[in-house]
């Protein structure tokens, strides 16, 4: 994870500069490195064990997200530091690559899916397991990747009970994962 | 810490599970090892996600103690493959579940298990996707690379494979044998 270029501002330690909100929940052994700033909104819980890597841009997450373990969020290797946006309410499963620019509200990445460089994903948005969103790609609203690369558009109006459920799950993973906000100020 | 060897691979428990030191597991009180049981490395272990819908049949376990994870007798676990309890809404609230699994269970590396059973005999390859809710009955291989979708249940003696995962065949008779896990269980030293 050691880049041998040069960095403005190079904290020894690979502690970043971050922005949490008060009630974030993120566990102890998530990982935040990388040089620009993380911004994490409220009531979204990282698991243990999430890679956060603001190496070559900066990542902002909105509320009401879950990152889960093993997934590795920012970019990867050197591009246009325009830096990420997760919007609220996006659910990051195990072990998904997310290089994106930005993901739309309520979207969905299950399990080892790879969203490519630079890639914009619309709001409500499926990304299904092991799925790949090639980079500079834009995906439309409701689209939901499939299988071999298939897709379709799922227009069945339940996105504001998804984003309800979301929240919900949030609040029982308060209460089951050990809080450790204050390694990460 | 094993009293003879300090910094072996594998850390062996009472019940002659082995452990290596460099697995993460989470929640360490709720789960249940049955005994020969190898964990290899960088395996995740989710036990802190606990059922919080109370249960009508009193299902805590053994001595009260909730359970989330409970895996049987001489299972295997390759390296990087991660078992996680799956989650759902019932009734207007969200809960996890116990992820159940029986004995001479393997589990190939990098998979991600998410189901609710996993029978006994059960082999499951590399890098494969056990979707939420799912059950496998007893003697099922699951094949490298599958993605077995959500809430599927697989019979027993099936073969899985594919993305989504489809039965594509059975299990023959003489090929039970090769489920035993006893002798990859003796393989592993320290």
């Amino acid at each position: 994870m050691s880049s041998s270029k040069r960095v403005s501002t190079a904290p020894a330690a690979p502690k970043s500069p971050t922005v949490l909100a008060p009630t974030l929940v993120i566990g102890e052994h998530a990982v935040l490195t990388g040089t620009y700033l993380i911004t994490l909104g409220s009531n979204t819980v990282v698991h243990p064990r999430t890679k956060l890597n603001s190496t070559y841009a900066p990542i902002t997450i909105g509320n009401n997200c879950i990152i889960s373990e093993r997934s590795i969020i920012g970019l990867q290797s050197p591009g246009s530091d325009q830096g990420m946006t997760i919007e609220n309410g996006v659910v990051v499963e195990v072990g998904a690559i997310v290089e994106a620019k930005s993901i739309g509200e309520g979207s969905i990445i299950e399990v080892n899916a790879k969203i490519g460089k630079h890639a914009v994903l619309g709001k409500h948005c499926k990304i299904g397991p092991m799925c790949e969103v090639g980079e500079h790609e834009i995906v439309p609203d409701f689209t939901v990747l499939f299988g071999n690369g298939m897709r379709r558009i799922d227009r069945s109006g339940v996105e504001d009970l998804k984003l309800k459920m979301v929240a919900r799950q949030v609040e029982i993973l308060r209460k089951l994962i050990p809080n450790n906000l204050a390694k990460f100020k | 810490m094993s009293k003879k060897a300090p910094k072996g691979e594998y850390i062996e428990t009472d019940t002659g599970n082995k452990v290596s030191r460099r697995s993460q597991i989470i929640g360490t009180a709720n789960i249940i090892l049955g005994g020969k049981t190898v964990i290899q490395a960088e395996v995740i272990i989710r036990g802190d996600l606990l059922r919080t819908y109370p249960s009508s049949s009193g299902d805590g376990g053994k001595g009260g103690h909730p359970v989330a994870v409970a895996i049987g007798r001489y299972c295997f676990f390759a390296r990087a493959c991660d078992l996680r309890p799956p989650g759902k809404m019932y009734k207007g609230t969200f809960s996890h579940y116990p992820l159940k699994i029986a004995d001479h269970v393997f589990i190939g590396p990098s998979s991600i298990i998410e189901a609710a059973l996993v029978g006994s005999h059960v082999n499951i390859g590399a890098n494969c996707i056990i979707g939420k809710f799912v059950i496998i009955k007893d003697f099922v291989r699951v094949l490298n690379g599958t993605v077995v979708p959500p809430n599927m249940v697989i019979p027993s003696f099936s073969v899985v494979a594919g993305i989504p995962g489809r039965v594509v065949g059975e299990v023959s008779e003489g090929e039970v044998d090769g489920f035993d896990l006893r002798d990859i269980y003796r393989s592993i030293g320290n």
